[in-house]
């Protein structure tokens, strides 16, 4: 979302910039030549004529009020999303600002867990709250597969100086099959 | 001559030196470039929008009265009011929307202007200013910090304006670097040189960690 806003930022800026322009350039074409049929750059006396046949409970103002409110939404949710979902690190003094990103930290807990012999393949998401694992393991591996493996990554995660833990959850699904 | 031998005199030698909340605060926002004002900004007129909508929607639906919701869009008793002070309205009108103008092109300005780099100016004496350009300064740091154990590449630059710059790195680390022990000689060794080479009391710094795309094995040997 960070980069969606980082293009609409500016589009918002110049829509507001050129309506604020139009808005000056009518009126004071309205004001200086009064001869001037309709307006010089937008038909705003055309307007106004459907405007004024239009009412409060029209259907068309229902729907456009609907569809303005549901951008102004977007537009909200947007901006609100667009936050870096950094993960903090401590620092070796309080001049420095160490972070790295939840994808860095899947990485490595994705290559922990995947040097396992038992594991055949392994999905990790990881945000700075918690790290959630699937792993596939051969139907042959050990009932106490899971517990290795959060034992490795709670390994992992002690060695790493993140400032929050990240609560740990493995899921093992069995895969049939020979090895 | 006594020479004082107690653990707390030590301890208080060794004590790191506090640092200031303002270098800590700026050594966060180098992390990356803010997008606050954007994101504030949209959030506003995001929420003007809603409760526009909203508010005519419920306008629309009888909710402030069935009376109101019968009513033209351009009410005769608004074009009245107008019309009755045209000199007012048009004042009012010019006036907003040159402010919508220039809030407009002032946010598009800050919006794509690109993030400054500032260099350092060191006192070389009594008629002598010795300019250290923005990118000189990165990649000294940056290969110097590349030399560290466990870290692949590096990148480095300066960030903040001339009077507070911070420095922002990027280091690539391999897949078996100790993260603490790269920290740790980044801040004594590469940091500390920079620091002194600079002649700047406080450097602020945002470390970003990645790690390095491992090499693609050949499939052919």
């Amino acid at each position: 979302m960070r980069a969606v806003l980082r293009v609409l930022a500016p589009l918002l800026g110049i829509v507001l910039a050129t309506l604020g322009v139009l808005v000056v350039i009518e009126v004071v074409a309205a004001w200086v030549l009064p001869e001037q049929e309709g307006g010089l750059l937008v038909p705003w006396p055309e307007w106004g004529r459907v405007l004024a046949g239009l009412y409060w409970n029209d259907i068309l103002v229902r729907g456009t009020a609907i569809g303005v409110g549901v951008v102004g939404l977007l537009l909200v949710l947007v901006a609100l999303t667009a936050r870096r979902a950094d993960l903090r690190l401590v620092a070796p003094s309080d001049d420095m600002t160490v972070t790295t990103s939840p994808r860095v930290l899947a990485r490595l807990v994705g290559t922990r867990v995947r040097a396992s012999d038992d594991v055949l393949s392994a999905s990790v998401t990881a945000s700075e709250r918690r790290v959630a694992v699937t792993a596939q393991a051969w139907d042959d591996a050990p009932d106490e597969l899971r517990e290795t493996l959060v034992d490795r990554v709670q390994e992992l995660l002690t060695e790493l100086p993140l400032r929050r833990t990240p609560r740990v959850a493995v899921s093992v699904q069995e895969r049939e099959g020979v090895r | 001559m006594t020479v004082d031998m107690s653990k707390g005199g030590d301890r208080a030698a060794e004590a790191p030196a506090p640092v200031d909340p303002r270098v800590r605060r700026r050594s966060r926002s180098a992390v990356a470039r803010s997008a606050g004002g954007d994101r504030w900004l949209t959030v506003l007129i995001g929420l003007v929008l809603l409760l526009a909508g909203v508010g005519v929607a419920l306008l629309s639906y009888g909710v402030f009265g069935a009376g109101r919701a019968s009513r033209p869009l351009l009410d005769p008793i608004m074009l009245d009011i107008v019309a009755a002070e045209p000199l007012l309205w048009r004042s009012v009108a010019i006036v907003g929307g040159v402010l919508l103008a220039v809030f407009g092109l002032t946010w598009v300005a800050r919006s794509v202007r690109p993030e400054p780099r500032p260099d350092v100016v060191l006192n070389g004496g009594a008629d002598t200013t010795i300019r250290v350009s923005s990118a000189a300064a990165g990649e000294a740091v940056a290969s110097q910090a590349e030399t560290l154990p466990g870290v692949a590449r590096a990148r480095a630059r300066l960030v903040g304006s001339a009077a507070a710059p911070a420095l922002r790195v990027t280091l690539w680390l391999a897949d078996d670097a100790d993260v603490r022990a790269v920290l740790a000689r980044l801040h004594d060794e590469v940091l500390a040189t920079a620091r002194a080479s600079l002649d700047l009391r406080a450097l602020p710094v945002a470390v970003r960690l990645e790690l390095e795309r491992p090499q693609p094995t050949p499939r052919v040997a």
